[in-house]
């Protein structure tokens, strides 16, 4: 078996949140319970709609966030022994939107060596040639160095990213939505970008991700979350070839291929998405799902292993 | 089948400061009742502006040229600003991207259902607030009446969309343009907002111009569909003909851009067009395509690339291929 280079135990993030004037606080479980573990080498896609979790899990990953409960560890040191410094060297982010998450008052050169001078890393003398370096390992033009952000397109915004997120050499990085906010013919680019970068350097990539396409793509392994729980999770064919929690189904079901003449699909989702705040008991994806019985409202479903699919379902398929 | 809009020959010109920005350059296209037109391609293809000088939503210091644009049978490209606002919103209306910057959150959604029926068929507003109750329901939006009496805020993302859908509705419009209606959502959300239209548009016989940037949603909800390139249509067809045979170089290459199960690998290099969408400013010349084709020839900068006829609906602008 192959290096565990992140691995999730029962992981807890609950943030506090005002209900209303005059109601106090409310716990928001946004990560509840979530065990995963990561390969080195591998791709973990992390799928879900707006408010199940992913971003969470990505602030505790990068520890941005502490978790309120559970543990993570980070190439097998728990993250709570190391400082934010000693985790910013092992793993490293791309965001969605490259507009954002560039300082637009600083140079690309200035951007891409952040990294290195602050956790003053080697010898400053040789930052100047790394930058040269990793810009031509993403494919930035080296004239774009004393440029600034807004001179650039996005998809050069992206690369500029890539390269900063891959400067210090990280072996895990965390992609929350790396090609959402790029025009297709751009997305290309960067996905190719990515999966080059990987074969080439054996980098971990975490991508989150709602473009079930890209994910199937690009990804290894594949994680399904809703409310804060992993409720499936399986190798990408085997998930996308026989889906087993209702969910992951519903949600596969959802995407919309280029294919003509297949008509739009018919959901079985017909409630909304429920209020994280105010989860429904039991299994917490009961009032959507169309095979739910009186005992899915009572009692939450354990994650059961079979082989090396995951799932929490009282009524998987093929179970 | 009757038709809705056609619009021959549209330019936008708006003039910047680096010079005169050529956004929609003769554009041409039209629209039966009851049939679904897409608009595709990247952003700052003038698709939106398209749908804008439609509604004559354009910038104040945008310049609207065309032959002409006939509405219901109605030559619009000249009307006043009281001619469009009779028709805005009463024949012809429009939903955007994001529900939550296009509702005005200071109104009850109430408020901004029944104000279209006020302001055109000047109705008591029980019978506006009737017609809002059965739309809402219409739209699959459960207790109605009783969010007439709510905020935007207080709705999902899924629901505001709905909400606007139902406006566009209120006046009965033969004409609906929805741009991007449903990339602000989620992918579950995203098929029950378009079977929602698709259903709303066969019953009442609407035509409808869907602007879009997802390969997606044209090939499951389009009739005809025309690809936009730096501000012209480089390609129109019936969307079956243009997914299976795209004859244009760009068309192509976007297709080649996304992943589609079971047709590409996983993991193998994705199709990309290199180079970036140039920025229309200034003398045109040429091919507008040909800094990124890898089939380009001397000729494409030379001369001016007309869309040429290939068959009843089916057109292209470029110089090589077609033929087949």
């Amino acid at each position: 078996m192959a290096e565990i280079i992140l691995e999730c135990k029962e992981l807890r993030k609950t943030y506090l949140v005002s209900a209303g004037a005059f109601k106090g606080k409310r716990p928001l479980h946004a990560v509840n319970g979530v065990s995963l573990q990561v390969e080195a080498g591998s791709v973990l896609g992390l799928v879900g709609e707006s408010g199940c979790g992913k971003t969470t899990v990505a602030k505790l990953v990068l520890g941005l966030e502490r978790p309120t409960a559970g543990e993570l560890f980070l190439e097998g040191d728990s993250v709570k022994r190391l400082s934010p410094k000693e985790i910013a060297r092992r793993v490293q982010p791309v965001f969605q939107d490259p507009y954002a998450s560039l300082n637009p008052r600083k140079s690309i050169a200035a951007i891409i060596s952040l990294p290195l001078r602050a956790l003053g890393v080697g010898d400053p003398a040789t930052w100047d040639q790394q930058v040269d370096q990793i810009m031509e390992v993403v494919g930035l033009p080296p004239r774009l160095k004393y440029n600034y952000p807004n001179q650039l397109s996005g998809g050069q915004r992206q690369r500029v990213a890539v390269a900063r997120a891959l400067i210090m050499r990280p072996r895990l990085v965390l992609c929350d939505e790396p090609t959402s906010a790029l025009d297709v013919s751009v997305q290309a680019q960067i996905l190719n970008l990515l999966m080059e970068l990987r074969r080439e350097l054996g980098l971990t990539y975490i991508l989150i991700s709602h473009d079930l396409a890209v994910v199937e793509h690009l990804a290894t392994r594949v994680a399904v979350m809703y409310l804060g729980r992993i409720v499936e999770q399986a190798p990408t064919a085997e998930l996308f070839g026989r889906p087993r929690h209702p969910y992951t189904q519903a949600l596969l079901d959802s995407v919309l291929t280029p294919e003509p003449g297949l008509g739009l699909p018919r959901t079985h989702l017909g409630e909304a998405y429920p209020n994280p705040i105010d989860p429904p008991s039991g299994c917490t994806f009961h009032p959507r799902c169309p095979r739910a019985d009186h005992r899915c409202s009572q009692e939450e479903p354990r994650p059961m292993w079979d082989g090396d699919h995951l799932v929490a379902c009282h009524h998987a398929e093929g179970t | 089948m009757s038709r809705v809009l056609e619009v021959r020959n549209l330019f936008v010109d708006l003039p910047l400061p680096a010079g005169m920005l050529h956004a929609v350059r003769d554009v041409s296209f039209h629209v039966e009742r009851g049939e679904t037109l897409s608009l595709v391609g990247e952003s700052g293809c003038g698709k939106s502006l398209t749908a804008l000088s439609l509604m004559k939503l354009l910038p104040p210091r945008a310049i609207l040229k065309a032959q002409s644009i006939v509405f219901e049978g109605r030559e619009i490209k000249d009307a006043g600003e009281a001619e469009m606002s009779a028709i805005r919103g009463d024949k012809m209306a429009m939903i955007f991207q994001e529900p939550m910057t296009s509702l005005n959150p200071c109104y009850t959604i109430g408020n901004q259902l029944e104000e279209a029926l006020l302001e055109h068929r000047k109705l008591p507003r029980h019978q506006a607030r009737e017609r809002a109750v059965y739309l809402l329901e219409k739209v699959g939006i459960t207790a109605a009446a009783s969010r007439l009496k709510q905020y935007p805020h207080q709705l999902s993302g899924g629901l505001r969309q709905r909400v606007m859908i139902a406006m566009s509705l209120m006046c009965g419009p033969s004409l609906i343009i929805a741009d991007e209606p449903t990339t602000a959502l989620d992918v579950t959300i995203q098929a029950q907002i378009l079977r929602l239209l698709a259903e709303l548009q066969e019953e009442f016989e609407m035509g409808l111009i869907l602007i879009t940037h997802d390969l997606g949603v044209v090939a499951r909800m389009a009739d005809r569909l025309a690809v936009m390139y730096c501000g012209q249509v480089v390609e129109t067809g019936t969307t079956a003909q243009v997914f299976a045979e795209p004859l244009h170089p760009y068309t192509r290459g976007l297709l080649e851009c996304i992943p589609v199960p079971g047709k590409v690998e996983p993991g193998s290099p994705l199709g990309s067009i290199p180079g970036m969408v140039p920025t229309p400013i200034g003398e045109l010349r040429g091919c507008s395509f040909r800094n990124r084709c890898s089939l380009a020839v001397p000729e494409c900068a030379e001369q001016e690339v007309l869309l040429r006829e290939l068959g009843p609906g089916r057109a292209l602008r470029c110089l090589l291929g077609g033929e087949a």
